[in-house]
């Protein structure tokens, strides 16, 4: 990137350097000018700020001679540009006065109901008012008064008396989600913020709006009285409801979640969460949360203790394995625990049991590391760095409803058009929430079924303009096996008009970014699928170069960690194969241990065994299988003929009814440790609260105590301590070093193949 | 008497508005003119007639138009403002009913040197009538091929589009009629330091250059005749004619083009004088500052009123006679901007209603003598603090009025009515 | 809880699914006026102020909720956008007015020149206030600001006519005439102001491409008879 040009400005007399166009409000803060200001914020576009007035400044330019023109009305300082010479000042009395004036124009109409408001203590219009207000108002006339806080949706509560008008949240709904819910009806004294009609607020992104308000005109429907700022305590963490891995604080009482905010990470969130992020963590202080073990007692279940459990649960196994051998027992999950237990599962099954009958995958035909993207490109699932999306010519969703399947990467993907002008494709057989957030993207609309034709028949059209790339492709083998996907024949086949064909064709190129999500990970035929969007993603060039990429974004938090540590039937930690000679002895170096040799069961695999009565121990960590398995009856004949049916969860869930065994497992709010998030990102997270019971324990305790019973005792005492394993055993996760962690995280870099990037 | 005119020369002419006669009258030849002329000559002829913007700012309309990238890697649009919602002004509407190729080939030749393909005339929702008139012509000229591709063979294209308005008069401030254009609510946007000039990023970002119907309705007339011709003309820095929309208590209101410059009780007696007694005048619309009789004896060009502490504006002459009850006049001014202030920025959306509501107990008998002071410092609070100059339009003829009035409005505090119970009642004010 | 922080259970949220295209109204001749108009900027969103304009009159005479979303659908832009635009302008009616809308100027020149005796004549003989409409629905009686007719002052405009120099005389004769009149009406003030972004070409072509529709309709209708 081209050097940032530097200007010399003077603020409050200081002489200082700053990048050319920087906003003088920023400028303030480099010096520790304090500005205040309602409604400027950074992520949001500068066209329709400076509204509220508060962040006026007087400013002037340096003339040659040495003196100061300065310029006759103060400045929004939120919208003045650094520019060479430019001479501010931040505190004259004028300045003084005109903020007092402001604050005073905003008060009137305020209801001034602090006590009872849920951004008291908080809120930037109280802090205001205390450090720049008047003491007191002129004002005696009659407020303004309209209907008080009302729900505009499950999550949000709107108090139109309480509104300043700064336009942050409307700015939000236009500019960031692009859904433009929130609009100012009306003008003047008059202007109100509402939802069309006071229909709902369906926006995923509605919470946002709440922390952007600074008064507490909109508020959380859930947070609402339950606590007061500054008797809450905050924790880093990270969202556990997909695989983004966004980056929150969770604000907490002892012992009692109240609310999750967005927090700040440029690389991952930027700070945006999407609604089921910011209230979708309510389950970690439910009244029904397991609060000890449980056995099963005359087809009821008991509380036991852990001894007890244990006990019982390394009986059943050491049987099992000497009756059946140790392809009797199976485990299912690892996508919601943290790597340190991710890993710690595989090898408790490994080393303890002997079995390589371990998966975390619960849909159809999710895709394993070792595939085709992994051969090819050198990555198991993604290229391009979730921060990258925003640099990207042209957007690719293919088959995908990013708002709602991946909330976040959408905003990305949207920031990319709607700020840096990228063009997007959006292909999917049947109409999608996304394509309304641009405007007239170029959509695809397809035959369910013909996914392979259509990227076939794009790359086709590549190859034939000439301006395909040579790119550890050969482009004649290429161009014989794509032959009969011609234009006329795909759009016979897909239902694409061929011109609309043409034009997706001629939009992808190099910087093109191609976003999967479900659809393409749980495709029928999905290695066929995914050796198309290899070849296409290596034709247009984006193989090992630049910000574009093909990216299978992943369901679960922790999808990719789990494949990454190994909670594979096939694969090691590191995506090793089991039955790579060589590389595994290097494992069974490191873990002094012996392993299986030969492939376990998938999940498929296991349930079908269990259906059929053939396995006798069935452990299942943190999966409702029973509900959340694509083929949940599979599922449910499997748990009732499983011999042993071993439960840990945070909750008595579908599959648990079935357990012989429930273990109560901590929440991520109730331990420490790491998640690998979709882009391969490795994020920490943090320990808030104690778990709701002396009985509930983390998920790592338990495998590690478990191993003790089954007399094959793991030596664990941290998550840190794990995490410094796999470093040698996944050399990738070496640089993650647990406590010094950069706050970004650490996305580990391939080295399994020169390919990745 | 000082009548002088120019952009009414011909007006009176039965069926100007018709392109036949308008061609008899030498319509079009200045654009015939321009088009053989290069572009920079054309701005160099209207930089040598000193020509200012109209629309109420009086911004030298040359700057403007040189501001204009010389270059086509973007569109360029012209953007006619033809508003006209200042209280007070009718003129934009008389040239638009009764002369309209006058505007029209002033847009072209402005669209010409510009490099613009597209333009807009922005004609408010009321409208109507001058809107339908424009209609007319803008088809009649493009029969005769004066507008659309190749422009009179010269090569050049230029197509000219109606957008109606729909009731705000905000959407006469230049960067809010942008927005509205864009087909947003009309909001202002950022100006210059904080944003590029619209010269440079106006229309959809793009070079966009904006001028009010009585400036290019100007233009013709410049480069028929030479901007020296137009020049030796006015004062030296307010050169031309100027059209005075006058109206209120006169005998024969309407509008009257004088010379810059003309002694503004020149204008009185050509609008026939006033009706009773004068008690005051407000030269430029109502944003402007009122003029108490007896501070009358100016010259009606920008520097001598700027003098006079008052202000050319649009030209919206109103005269008051000693029948008006100032305190009354002035809540129904402040009541119009309160309705017409678009709600974006604190100072204009909570100020202007709060001086309504001061003005209301005032008018009900409830006034306290602290709230004079009050008002004044809400006009400060107001003034140079809004986001456009909307904000400072409604301060500015309460604080006159207060500085030339006060008395009016202590009688009215102190007696809980009018000094002037002549005066109609003035009660109630927006939709 | 008290009573004063409960949450009040004012407008009752309904849901909105936006993937649902809306009911569509308009007619063949506004789809093709809008088509031609969205042509005149460089995307169509600018048309938004025209196809409001289109909208009133095709929804006759005002702007329910249903013809907002239409206008939203038409244009590729959200319910809420297409409603905080509507909401901003005065001239669109968001509520349903008379057939006639009566608009008296009671701004500066008007006010000292007889405009608010005009407006308290015309409450008289209607017998509403300003901002109601007749029981008849005929008409509605408005104040409004500035028409920018101040030389004719007091002004009042009706439909997409002014009339000056008002008196109360002038006002009733101008009533009786109004009453058996198809001139000036809400629905009519909206056609013209369509018709003005519409150039003659452009006219020309909708009505051959509705004669057009029209014939191949009425063919098809021939060959089923
Ligand atoms: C609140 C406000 C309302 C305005 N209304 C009008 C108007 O109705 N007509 C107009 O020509 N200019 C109006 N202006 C001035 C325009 O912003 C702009 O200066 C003018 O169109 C530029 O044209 P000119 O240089 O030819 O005068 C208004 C300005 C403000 C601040
Ligand atoms: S001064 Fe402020 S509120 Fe008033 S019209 Fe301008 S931007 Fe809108
Ligand atoms: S923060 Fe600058 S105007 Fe609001």
């Amino acid at each position: 990137m081209a050097e940032q040009e530097l200007v010399t400005i003077e603020i409050n007399g200081i002489e200082l350097q700053v990048p050319k166009g920087e906003m003088i409000i920023e400028s303030a803060k480099r010096i520790g000018v304090d500005i205040p200001f309602f409604c400027y914020h950074p992520r949001l576009g500068k066209e329709q700020a400076a509204n509220c007035r508060m962040c006026l400044v007087e400013a002037g330019t340096k003339q040659p001679d040495g003196s100061v023109r300065m310029m006759p009305k103060p400045q929004t300082s939120c919208t003045l540009p650094a520019s060479q010479g430019l001479v501010v000042f931040t505190d004259t009395v004028a300045i003084q006065k005109a903020r007092r004036g402001i604050l005073e124009f905003l008060l009137i109409n305020h209801p001034l109901d602090c006590p009872i408001c849920d951004r008291g203590g908080e809120c930037p219009l109280q802090n205001n008012t205390l450090f720049y207000g008047p003491g007191v108002s002129r004002f005696v006339e009659e407020k303004r008064h309209l209907p008080k806080a009302f729900p505009i949706s499950d999550y949000v509560v709107l108090d139109r008396e309480r509104c300043i008008h700064c336009a942050r949240c409307t700015r939000f709904s236009q500019e960031i989600s692009g859904d433009a819910q929130l609009e100012f009806l009306k003008r003047g004294a008059d202007t109100m913020v509402s939802t069309f009609q006071n229909t709902e607020f369906t926006s995923r992104f509605s919470g946002n709006t709440i922390e952007l308000c600074p008064v507490g005109a909109l508020t959380s429907r859930v947070y609402r009285f339950r606590a007061r700022p500054w008797d809450m305590k905050s924790q880093k963490s990270i969202c556990t409801r997909c695989s983004n891995g966004c980056n929150i604080w969770l604000d907490y009482r002892p012992n009692r979640l109240v609310r999750v905010l967005g927090r700040e990470n440029e690389a991952v969130n930027e700070e945006w969460t999407c609604d089921r992020g910011k209230f979708g963590h309510e389950y970690i202080s439910s009244d029904r949360r397991l609060l000890s073990p449980l056995v099963r007692r005359d087809n009821r279940f008991v509380t036991a203790s852990w001894v007890e459990v244990y006990q019982l649960i390394a009986s059943r196994i050491r049987q099992a394995v000497e009756e059946r051998g140790a392809g009797a027992v199976g485990a299912i999950g690892g996508a919601h625990l943290s790597n340190e237990e991710a890993y710690l599962l595989q090898k408790l099954m490994r080393v303890a049991v002997g079995t390589n009958n371990i998966d975390h995958r619960l849909e159809r035909n999710q895709v394993a590391g070792g595939d085709t993207l992994l051969a090819r490109l050198g990555v198991p699932f993604t290229q391009t760095a979730i921060a990258d999306i925003e640099k990207a010519k042209t957007i690719f969703i293919f088959g995908a409803d990013l708002v709602d399947e991946q909330p976040i990467v959408f905003l990305r993907a949207r920031k990319a058009w709607f700020r840096f002008g990228a063009k997007v494709i959006i292909a999917h057989p049947e109409p999608t929430e996304t394509e309304l957030r641009f405007d007239e993207p170029l959509v695809l609309r397809y035959r369910a079924g013909t996914e392979t034709t259509l990227i076939n028949g794009l790359s086709h059209l590549i190859l034939q303009s000439g301006r395909a790339v040579t790119d550890g492709i050969s482009l004649e083998e290429l161009q014989a096996s794509l032959s009969e996907y011609t234009p006329a024949r795909v759009a016979q086949e897909t239902g694409v008009a061929e011109d609309a064909l043409r034009e997706a064709a001629n939009l992808l190129g190099e910087g093109t970014v191609i976003l999967c999500a479900g659809r393409v990970r749980n495709h029928p035929e999905y290695a066929v699928l995914a050796n198309a969007l290899v070849n296409l993603t290596l034709l247009t060039g984006n193989g090992s170069r630049g910000n574009g990429g093909l990216n299978i974004l992943l369901p679960e938090v922790n999808s990719h960690g789990a494949a990454d540590m190994g909670v594979l039937p096939d694969l090691l930690p590191g995506y090793v194969p089991v039955n790579d000679r060589e590389a595994r002895e290097r494992i069974e170096r490191i873990w002094k241990a012996s392993l299986p040799a030969e492939p376990g069961l998938s999940t498929q695999g296991m349930l079908e065994a269990a259906a059929e009565g053939k396995l006798q121990v069935l452990y299942v960590i943190g999966e409702d299988i029973a509900q959340k398995y694509h083929d949940p009856e599979l599922a449910q004949r499997a748990l009732e003929n499983a011999g042993f049916v071993i439960v840990q969860d945070l909750f008595l869930t579908d599959t648990a009814q079935y357990a012989d065994v429930v273990l109560p497992a901590a929440s991520v709010a109730e331990k420490e440790g790491t998640f690998t998030n979709t882009e391969r990102r490795v994020q920490r997270f943090w320990k808030a609260m104690n778990p709701p019971s002396p009985d509930v324990k983390p998920d790592l305790n338990i495998f590690a105590e478990l191993a003790v019973y089954l007399g094959k005792p793991l030596p664990v005492f941290s998550a840190e301590q794990v995490m410094e394993e796999i470093g040698q055993v996944f050399p990738a996760y070496a640089e993650c070093c647990y406590d010094q962690m950069p706050a970004e995280g650490v996305r580990w870099m391939p080295t399994l193949t020169d390919r990745g990037k | 008497m000082a009548e002088l005119k120019v952009l009414f020369k011909d007006i009176d002419v039965p069926g100007i508005q018709t392109l036949e006669v308008y061609e008899q009258h030498g319509g079009y030849s200045a654009l015939r003119k321009a088009l053989g002329m290069t572009r920079q000559q054309v701005i160099d002829e209207v930089k040598a007639s000193g020509l200012r913007g109209r629309g109420g700012a009086g911004f030298p309309a040359w700057i403007k138009w040189n501001g204009i990238p010389k270059d086509e890697s973007q569109p360029h649009y012209v953007q006619c403002n033809a508003d006209e919602g200042e209280p007070g002004t009718f003129k934009d509407r008389e040239l638009m009913l009764r002369h309209p190729h006058q505007l029209i080939e002033g847009i072209i030749i402005a669209g010409y040197a510009t490099l613009s393909k597209v333009g807009y005339i922005y004609i408010r929702g009321e409208y109507t009538e001058p809107a339908r008139v424009m209609r007319r012509a803008i088809d009649e000229a493009y029969r005769a091929g004066y507008l659309g591709k190749n422009i009179l063979g010269s090569g050049v294209d230029f197509d000219l589009y109606i957008h109606m308005g729909a009731g705000s008069y905000e959407c006469g401030e230049e960067s809010a009629m942008m927005s509205s254009i864009m087909g947003e609510r009309g909001q202002p946007r950022l100006k210059f330091p904080h944003a590029p000039l619209p010269t440079i990023a106006g229309l959809w970002n793009c070079p966009t250059l904006i001028n009010n119907v009585e400036t290019l309705s100007c233009v013709p007339a410049i480069i028929r005749n030479g901007g020296a011709w137009y020049a030796s003309m006015g004062t030296e820095k307010s050169t031309g004619t100027k059209i005075f929309s006058v109206s209120g208590h006169v005998n024969k209101p309407g509008n009257y083009e004088v010379e810059m410059g003309t002694p503004l009780m020149e204008l009185l007696e050509l609008a026939g004088g006033v009706k009773g007694k004068l008690k005051a005048v407000i030269p430029g619309g109502s944003s402007v500052p009122i003029l108490p009789a007896d501070k009358c004896d100016v010259n009606l060009d920008y520097e001598s009123l700027q003098a006079a502490g008052t202000m050319l504006g649009s030209g919206g002459f109103m005269v008051l006679n000693d029948t008006v009850c100032i305190v009354k006049f002035m809540r129904r001014t402040a009541a119009f901007y309160a309705h017409e202030s678009c709600g974006k920025c604190t100072p204009c959306r909570e100020g202007t209603r709060w001086m309504v509501k001061i003005f209301d107990r005032i008018l009900a008998g409830g006034g306290r003598m602290e709230d004079i002071d009050l008002l004044l410092d809400i006009c400060d609070q107001i003034d140079g603090r809004s986001y456009c100059a909307l904000g400072d339009a409604a301060a500015w003829p309460i604080r006159a009025s207060i500085k030339h009035f006060r008395h009016e409005y202590e009688y009215f505090i102190k007696h809980g009515h009018s000094m002037v119970e002549a005066q109609a009642e003035h009660s109630v004010g927006g939709r | 809880m008290s009573e004063a922080i409960r949450l009040s259970e004012y407008p009752r949220a309904k849901r909105i699914d936006e993937r649902q295209p809306p009911e569509l109204r308009f007619s063949e001749r506004a789809v093709q006026e809008l088509e031609r108009i969205k042509r005149h900027y460089p995307n169509k969103r600018a048309a938004m102020l025209p196809a409001l304009w289109i909208a009133q009159r095709e929804y006759g005479g005002h702007l329910p909720p249903e013809a907002l979303m239409e206008v939203a659908y038409r244009l590729g832009t959200s319910y809420a956008v297409v409603e905080g635009v509507a909401t901003f302008y005065t001239m669109y009616n968001k509520r349903p007015v008379g057939r006639v809308m009566l608009e008296v100027c009671t701004n500066l020149t008007c006010s000292i020149c007889g405009g608010y005796e005009i407006l308290r004549h015309l409450e008289e003989k209607l017998g509403i206030r300003a901002g109601e409409t007749t029981p008849d629905g005929q008409f509605t009686l408005v104040e409004v600001e500035c028409l920018n007719d101040c030389g004719n002052a007091p002004v009042m405009q009706v439909g997409n006519r002014y009339f000056g120099r008002l008196t109360p005389e002038k006002v009733d004769a101008l009533l009786e005439e109004l009453k058996n009149s198809e001139e000036h009406t809400v629905v009519q003030l909206a056609d013209t102001i369509v018709q003005c972004h519409l150039s003659e070409s452009e006219r020309q072509d909708i009505e051959r491409a509705l004669a057009k529709a029209q014939a191949g309709s009425g063919g098809q209708d021939g060959q089923n008879g």
